[in-house]
């Protein structure tokens, strides 16, 4: 499986000199499973979409031939606001299955159609765009096949709302996606451990510093000290550091990242692989 | 009067090297007088970092923002929600905008905040925010800031504001199609027109009509920030995407006798080298008329002084 990391930001882009290195793109990373035969997975619909979508239309979206399942964790704008700007939505022909947290499909595609609506976006609706798209609300817990990969969901707490993780299994391999999350005191709950039970990849919210995460606990986004209690409860083999916060500089994000190998070193997690999410860049397994 | 610039990218904020210089975020640019009215225009992303310098000043907790919004496309209010005066109590917000027969202008700022998609309801912002709705050429004062108002050729319809005080007169226009071969309202417009197509006289008559009122906007300003996303080719590909080129800029500019033209609202696509050709040849094209028109391209962080001549 290939993960390419596009958009590894959180709350809002930040574009500027001190985030050149990590990227300042919003939440959103690709998955190749295996097989090299163009199935894609896309997780999230933040603003690095954009690159992503523009690498696509040079291969079979560019002439209305492609096919790809976008997953999305929930809807706060950082995770949604590329959609709009991704462009093989826009080649017919293209034919994208989206997925998400709602009560039901009709209102994940009202909560689409919301970001289109003629006020705020000239396209107006998700009907102008040109390729074919199909949206269903996930039964949480409930497996479910995309791109013939197996896919589980859990909701992570996230301040008021929630957050879906994913698992997706493929050819014996496993990717967690678990962006936004908030957990309360006691940690990671039970559902969610189980989900990312040794994965061989978890992408984890490690929005903050464990000073930040006290500062801004109502916002309900994880330190990197919850990433690593998550990966070593999980015996994960590696994490993967996401969502930084949109203040912090690459050097902050650098000793994020110095940090969290601390962390992991003294608290049982030696044997993980710790890699922070850099946008542009391909991890393979 | 000092302008300053927050955002000065259309559509999305693009970070990254290549955007390093010119700056990544989207809509949003500052007018202070010398007596410290605080006039701010569009609040895409850049309005985030004026939220933090404000808050971070003794100011903060007595601001008094003045949003002048062009029109409410996504890259000219989305940074609205970050902008940090809206939750600290005792600052003041009063948004302004075209009115519409459709949607009051506080449902549309209200539902980019709503649940799912933003944690923290309107309802629940600290400041004092009021909303004022604009007739088109709307002329009002914003304690010692002279306004008037312009309307442009932008889907779904965008305001150009001219704002004078000290002496001194800047005019944002953006975003703006040419007033030329379509004429934009309230519909999506699905395609260019096709070869030859002749657009109806009464469309012609309505387009001549709002370039003059931009042109009388412009009249000897000062500074005229001008929605300048397209190259010519973009323009000859997407002209239904309603933005203009460098050159329909310069010849409002001239035809205004505007004294200086900022190129604004890049596109996302346009890497700081890019810009640094387009800004040259641009110049080259206005000193060819034999115009003393001087062009600029807006950057992240530039201030424009206008008081008294200087600049």
């Amino acid at each position: 499986m290939e993960i390419s990391f596009w958009g590894v930001r959180g709350s809002i882009p930040a574009p500027g000199p001190a985030t050149v290195r990590y990227g300042g793109n919003t939440s959103c990373v690709s998955l190749r499973p295996s097989g090299n035969d163009g199935r894609l997975i896309v997780l999230d619909c933040g603003t690095g979409a954009r690159n992503l979508g523009n690498m696509l239309m040079e291969g079979p979206f560019g002439q209305g031939k492609g096919e790809a399942s976008i997953l999305l964790s929930h809807a706060h704008w950082d995770h949604i606001q590329g959609f709009p700007f991704f462009v093989p939505l826009y080649q017919p022909g293209n034919k994208f299955h989206i997925f998400g947290g709602a009560k039901s499909s009709a209102l994940l595609e009202g909560i689409l159609e919301g970001q289109m609506a003629p006020q705020y976006f000239p396209v107006q609706t998700l009907k102008n765009m040109g390729a074919t798209i199909d949206i269903s609300a996930i039964a949480e817990g409930t497996p479910f096949q995309v791109e013939r990969c197996a896919v589980r969901a859990r909701t992570n707490p996230h301040g008021r709302a929630g957050a879906l993780a994913f698992r997706i299994e493929d050819a014996g391999r496993s990717v967690v996606y678990a962006s936004d999350a908030g957990y309360g005191p006691e940690g990671p709950p039970a559902a969610s451990l189980d989900l990312y039970r040794g994965a061989d990849v978890l992408i984890h919210d490690s929005t903050y510093t464990p000073e930040d995460r006290k500062r801004y606990a109502p916002r309900g986004f994880s330190s990197v000290e919850d990433a690593v209690a998550a990966a070593v409860a999980a015996a994960v083999k590696r994490l993967v550091l996401f969502h930084y916060d949109q203040d912090y500089s690459d050097s902050e994000v650098d000793a994020l990242l110095a940090r969290g190998r601390r962390l992991l070193d003294e608290r049982g997690g030696k044997s993980i692989e710790l890699v922070g999410a850099i946008e542009g860049s391909t991890l393979k397994i | 009067m000092k302008v300053r610039f927050w955002g000065v990218r259309g559509s999305l904020p693009v970070p990254g090297a290549r955007t390093e210089r010119y700056g990544g975020n989207t809509s949003c640019v500052e007018v202070r007088s010398a007596s410290g009215t605080r006039v701010v225009v569009d609040a895409g992303t850049g309005i985030r970092k004026l939220g933090k310098e404000l808050a971070g000043t003794g100011e903060g907790g007595h601001s008094e923002i003045h949003l002048l919004i062009s029109h409410t496309h996504w890259d000219h209010i989305q940074g609205l929600p970050y902008f940090a005066p809206l939750y600290q109590k005792g600052n003041k917000l009063q948004v302004y905008a075209r009115k519409r027969d459709d949607l009051h202008l506080r449902a549309v700022f209200a539902s980019q905040t709503d649940d799912p998609y933003f944690p923290v309801p309107f309802d629940e912002t600290q400041a004092e925010i009021g909303f004022r709705e604009l007739p088109d050429a709307a002329r009002f004062d914003i304690a010692d800031v002279k306004i008037a108002c312009a309307r442009l050729n932008h889907p779904y319809i965008a305001t150009a504001y001219r704002l004078t005080v000290d002496g001194a007169t800047v005019v944002y226009v953006s975003d703006t199609a040419p007033f030329s071969d379509i004429l934009f309202e309230d519909e999506f417009v699905a395609r260019p027109p096709g070869p030859g197509a002749e657009l109806p006289t009464r469309d012609k008559q309505k387009l001549e009509r709002m370039r003059e009122g931009v042109v009388r906007l412009c009249d000897g300003a000062d500074l005229v920030i001008y929605d300048t996303m397209f190259t010519p080719e973009d323009y000859t590909r997407i002209p239904h995407y309603g933005h203009s080129r460098p050159s329909d800029a310069v010849d409002v500019c001239r035809q205004a006798g505007a004294t200086k033209l900022a190129l604004f609202h890049h596109a996302p696509e346009r890497t700081d080298a890019e810009i640094d050709t387009i800004l040259g040849s641009t110049r080259s094209a206005a000193a060819a008329t034999g115009s003393a028109l001087e062009v600029i391209a807006a950057y992240e962080g530039l201030e424009v002084d206008l008081a008294r001549g200087k600049s």
